[in-house]
Order: C-alpha cells, then sequence, then structure tokens
C-alpha cells in the first residue's frame, strides 16, 4: 500500500530535481535564477509535506525572496551571460 | 516545441493528482489522531527541561529555548557577523556617501507602471501584517523572529523593485537608520538575555525566571527586528550600483 502524500512529496521532490538541472545547464544567469527560485519552492512544498511549517515560512522567504534579490545584486556588478571556454 | 508540451502536460498531470489527492482523500490533513512513540516522546518531553520551562506550547520553539537556546543565541551572532562583514568590505566614508548621493540623483530613474505601483502598495501592506503575525506570536504557533523577519526583508524588497532605491532613500531608509534599528533589535535581545543575571540572579538565557512568556516574546520581537533591519542594511549596501561605486572609488585613488 503507497501512501498518498509519499506520493506526492516524490513527486514534488522529483520536479524540484528538474529545476535545480534545468538551473545548473542554463547559460542565462537571470534564468537560471528563476528556475532555481521555482525549485525552492517545490522543495518548500516538500517540507510542507514532511510536516515542518517553521521551515516553510522561513525557506519560502529566504530562497525565494532574500537570496534571488541578492544574487541579482550580485549579477548586475558582473556579467548576466556565462561564456564558455 | 515537443518538449514545452511534454512538460506542460507532465506539470498538469502532477498538480491534477495532487489537486485529487489533496481535496478528496485529505492528504494533507497531516494524518489522523493516532501518534507514533516518537511523536508521543515529543509531545511529552518538549515542554518542560528538568522542570525548567520558557513557556512555550509550541514544539519546535519549545525544543529550540529548552534545549538548544544557546545555539539560537550564537545563530543571531552569525547573522551580525555576516552583516557587519558586508557592511565593512563595501563601507563608504562621509565624503563618498555624499558623492554617492549626488550621483544617484543624477542617475535617469525609471518609474514602473501605475498598475504595478498600486498593487505593490497593497501587497506589501499584507507582507507586512503577516510577517508581523508569524512574528509576534511565534512563540505560540509555528514561525518565530527569523521567519517573521525575512518576510518583512522581502515586503521591503518588492519596495526597491517597484519605487527604487533612490526613493526609498529621500522617504528616509537609509543605512544609518537600519543600522541603528538593527542595533536596536540585537539590544533588545541582549537584555533579555541577560535580565535573568541581573533581575534574579540566575544565569544566562534562564529566561524561565522571567513572568510568563515575557522573555520568549522579547526574544521574538528582538530578532524580528534585528533580521528585517540586518537584510535591509545588506540589500541597502549592496544596492549602490557598480559604475557608482567605480567612480567614488577611482576619484579616491586620483587623490
Amino acid at each position: 500500500m503507497i501512501e498518498l502524500h509519499l506520493l506526492i512529496l516524490a513527486i514534488v521532490v522529483s520536479f524540484g530535481f528538474v529545476f535545480s538541472y534545468l538551473a545548473m545547464k542554463e547559460h542565462d544567469l537571470l534564468k537560471a535564477l528563476a528556475l532555481s527560485s521555482v525549485q525552492s519552492t517545490f522543495f518548500a512544498l516538500g517540507f510542507y509535506i514532511l510536516a515542518a511549517p517553521d521551515i516553510v515560512l522561513a525557506y519560502l522567504a529566504i530562497a525565494v525572496g532574500a537570496y534571488t534579490a541578492l544574487v541579482i545584486l550580485a549579477i548586475s556588478k558582473t556579467e548576466r551571460y556565462e561564456v564558455g571556454e | 516545441m515537443k518538449r514545452d508540451v511534454i512538460v506542460a502536460v507532465s506539470f498538469l498531470l502532477a498538480f491534477l493528482f495532487i489537486a485529487y489527492a489533496v481535496t478528496m482523500k485529505n492528504v494533507l490533513g497531516l494524518g489522523g489522531a493516532e501518534l507514533r512513540p516518537l511523536g508521543e516522546f515529543y509531545l511529552s518531553h518538549s515542554f518542560a527541561h528538568e522542570n525548567l520551562t520558557s513557556h512555550s506550547p509550541e514544539v519546535v520553539t519549545a525544543i529550540v529555548w529548552n534545549y538548544r537556546g544557546f545555539d539560537t543565541l550564537f545563530e543571531t551572532f552569525v547573522f551580525f557577523l555576516a552583516i557587519m562583514g558586508a557592511f565593512s568590505v563595501l563601507r563608504l566614508t562621509d565624503e563618498q556617501e555624499k558623492l554617492v548621493k549626488e550621483l544617484e540623483a543624477r542617475e535617469p530613474h525609471r518609474r514602473m507602471d501605475l498598475i504595478v505601483r498600486a498593487i505593490t502598495k497593497l501587497v506589501v501592506i499584507m507582507i507586512v501584517a503577516i510577517s508581523a503575525s508569524i512574528a509576534l506570536h511565534g512563540h505560540l504557533t509555528p514561525g518565530g523572529g527569523f521567519q517573521g523577519g525575512s518576510a518583512m526583508a522581502v515586503a521591503s524588497l518588492l519596495l526597491f523593485a517597484a519605487f527604487s532605491k533612490f526613493t526609498l532613500e529621500r522617504k528616509g531608509l537609509t543605512v544609518r537608520h537600519t543600522v541603528s534599528a538593527y542595533a536596536l533589535g540585537l539590544a533588545l535581545i541582549l537584555a533579555t538575555v541577560l535580565a535573568p543575571v541581573f533581575l534574579y540572579g540566575g544565569k544566562v538565557l534562564e529566561i524561565n525566571l522571567l513572568p510568563g512568556e515575557m522573555g520568549l516574546f522579547n526574544l521574538d520581537v528582538g530578532e524580528y527586528i534585528a533580521v528585517t533591519f540586518g537584510f535591509l542594511t545588506a540589500f541597502l549596501v549592496l544596492g549602490v550600483s557598480e559604475w557608482i561605486f567605480k567612480t567614488v572609488l577611482r576619484r579616491e585613488v586620483n587623490d
């Protein structure tokens, strides 16, 4: 008997995995940042299913808000496109 | 093109499944009333440790403050070191700050749409209210000072994006003010932590000696203020445009 919430957890976390892969392959750093914040939204859902609401509250605000903003500020000081060798 | 279709369909299926599970099967009602042994252990031991309690009915907060209070306190200090590190690496003298202000005033600033600005105002008010509710009864429900503070920092980030850093600084949100508010939050935390020593002759962080929930509430409020303004300080310091920074520093080299 598969427990339903564990199945949902698996789906959500594998979506997060896919998005983190896409974020790593992306050469446009701003797009990569957007993809990584989508990934953290999925992981936040996963934390909620694991019954950790304290983590969800901090994780969403930090990973989607503060971290994204800090990296955007960092990108604005360098270049937007990652150039391969 | 084909890949997009596959992605869209898999998303649709996943969310249909989740919606079905949540509405029909009540999966996220988080189980029935039965308790596993581990949960029972936590519930019976978390509220008090050897008859000492920080008066928090919420299990996570109770464990954090009854068992690992110093951990949490030193996290605040680590955060302080990080903010102060960023601040001192990117510090400017008074004349340089004046120069930065002049250069920023001359920078052409684009205004966002009326729609964006109006909606941002509404959303910011809502986020501030929610962050206050997360922080101010963080000792009773999930949440706490850090979570509320970071939500508040996100609200001010929205203001940065929709208006501009320059507008906010003209309204009075300067680095000087945010650092002062940060210091105020830290002072509140330190006062609460040291109060048992001076008022009741206890040890550092024995907040169970303070009447009722006062100790935890003060720590919540202090952390809320400290985290909000700590993040804001970092954003304001980092938010100076790179060319302005370079111009200022170059002038310093030429002198």
